[in-house]
Order: C-alpha cells, then sequence, then structure tokens
C-alpha cells in the first residue's frame, strides 16, 4: 500500500482556501478605491501541479516563498464582473459568492480530515 | 507574511474603518446640509469628500485599505434670495452649502454596504478559524 498523502494535500488546500480568502478581504476592503483592480489567487490544481521543492528558510529573516503565499499567487482577475467609472472592479455580490465557496470548500476540508483521523485512530486503537 | 486568516481579519478592520470615517464625513455634510457663512456675504460650508488608497503594509505583507484625502467639493454653491437671512450680502441673496442631500444619503447607503460586506468577511474569516480548531475537538 502506496503511503497516503490525504493530510498533506489538505492542509495544502486549507492553505490555499485561507490565502484565497485574504485576498476576497482584500478586494472587498478596497471596494471603494479608485483604480483597484481585484485579485484572485490561480486556481488549486494549478498550485498543486506547479508544486515544487522551494528553498527552506533556515533563519527567521528568510522571506518564504510557497506555492501557497499571496504574493506568488495573486493574479489579476479577468473575470471582474463589471468595472466601474473610477477604475474600480471589486463586485460586492462576486466576492461574496467567491467568500461562501471558500466557506464550503474549508467545510468539506475539515470534514474530509476530522473523518479521515476518525478512521486512523478507529484502526489504531482496535 | 502572517497567517491568512490574521491578515484577512486585519484587512477587513482596516476596510470597517475607512467605511466609519466615510460615514463621518457624509454625517457632517448631511448635518451641516444648511449651515451659512458666519458674516454677511461669507462662502457657507462646503461639502467635504473621502478619497481612499490601498497601501502595502510592510510588517503584514499585505495591502490595507486607508483614507488617502479629505478634501473639499469645489462645486459653486446654491444661492437663494432671502434678504431677512443674517448670511444675506447686501442684495440679499444667501449662499447655501453644494451639500445635495439626495447624493450624500446614496453615498451612505453605499457606505453601509461596504461595511456590511467587511462585517462579512470578518465574521467568515472567524467561521474558517473554527472550523480549524473544531478539527481538534470531537474526536470522541
Amino acid at each position: 500500500m502506496g503511503p497516503i498523502h490525504l493530510f498533506d494535500i489538505a492542509s495544502q488546500q486549507a492553505r490555499w482556501l485561507t490565502v484565497r480568502q485574504t485576498a476576497i478581504a482584500t478586494n472587498i476592503s478596497n471596494a471603494n478605491t479608485p483604480g483597484f483592480a481585484a485579485l484572485d489567487v490561480h486556481p488549486f490544481q494549478d498550485v498543486m501541479n506547479r508544486t515544487q521543492l522551494t528553498m527552506a528558510a533556515t533563519n527567521p529573516g528568510h522571506i518564504a516563498l510557497g506555492p501557497t503565499d499571496l504574493p506568488s499567487n495573486a493574479a489579476k482577475a479577468s473575470d471582474a464582473w463589471e468595472v466601474t467609472r473610477s477604475g474600480n472592479s471589486v463586485s460586492l455580490e462576486q466576492e461574496m459568492m467567491k467568500a461562501g465557496d471558500v466557506n464550503r470548500s474549508f467545510s468539506l476540508n475539515t470534514g474530509v480530515v476530522k473523518a479521515f483521523n476518525r478512521m486512523l485512530l478507529a484502526s489504531v486503537k482496535s | 507574511m502572517i497567517d491568512p486568516l490574521q491578515a484577512s481579519l486585519r484587512i477587513a478592520g482596516a476596510g470597517l474603518e475607512a467605511q466609519s470615517t466615510r460615514l463621518r464625513v457624509v454625517s457632517e455634510n448631511l448635518a451641516n446640509a444648511e449651515s451659512t457663512g458666519p458674516t454677511p456675504g461669507a462662502d457657507p460650508y462646503s461639502r467635504k469628500t473621502i478619497t481612499f488608497e490601498g497601501e502595502m503594509n510592510r510588517a503584514l505583507g499585505v495591502q490595507l485599505v486607508h483614507v488617502k484625502d479629505i478634501g473639499t467639493d469645489r462645486a459653486p454653491f446654491r444661492v437663494e434670495h432671502d434678504p431677512g437671512n443674517p448670511a444675506a450680502d447686501q442684495d440679499g441673496f444667501v449662499k447655501l452649502p453644494n451639500v445635495n442631500v439626495l447624493m450624500e444619503m446614496a453615498d451612505m447607503r453605499e457606505a453601509n454596504r461596504s461595511y456590511e460586506a467587511n462585517l462579512q468577511v470578518v465574521k467568515q474569516t472567524r467561521d474558517l478559524v473554527s472550523m480549524t480548531i473544531d478539527l481538534l475537538k470531537s474526536q470522541s
């Protein structure tokens, strides 16, 4: 039986989701900033596909640039619903839907992790 | 960069602060919608405007919104003929503020909506955090 990467993948997705939540928070707080272009993160599948070895941060002063950090992930969203006269492309409705999406996925993620952990515990205990 | 969820909370907090400052400006404008000048012929209260800008916070590694500038609207004042008014000039004309109450109301609604959206982000982020914490419990 091969190794099970579920916890790995789950924690990676959880990190991706929290980064996405940060992007959404940035968009919403800048909903009235002139000239602000809405941000979004790359889809999780892309992040998974280009995951590779990253440089180790051996000193607190090192800047960690992992695949799930915001700066390397924030991309200009091209699918903005509307651009206002001031050049702001944040749509609150769209951001709310994205936030709901993140919430749902995170809930599913933690649910799966919880179930898997229970399974592991059951097999260990018996 | 700090934990993304903590960062989200800080970002939404900055948004809340910016929007409440905006609401304060709106209420100033509304309260002074009829404030004339102190002396005859003097300029009345002029409408205040507010603009926001995103600023990179180096400690957090994220962009926080903050108030860029509270300026004044240079639109012309309303002029009414009211010789009995203490602020009327010698021809009997009074300059009234360039505040449009309807516009302020619309602005207030928008500030309110943005404030609610930021609050929603705070709530949702808190949900995510508690979901993560819940992983530790209920493992009976």
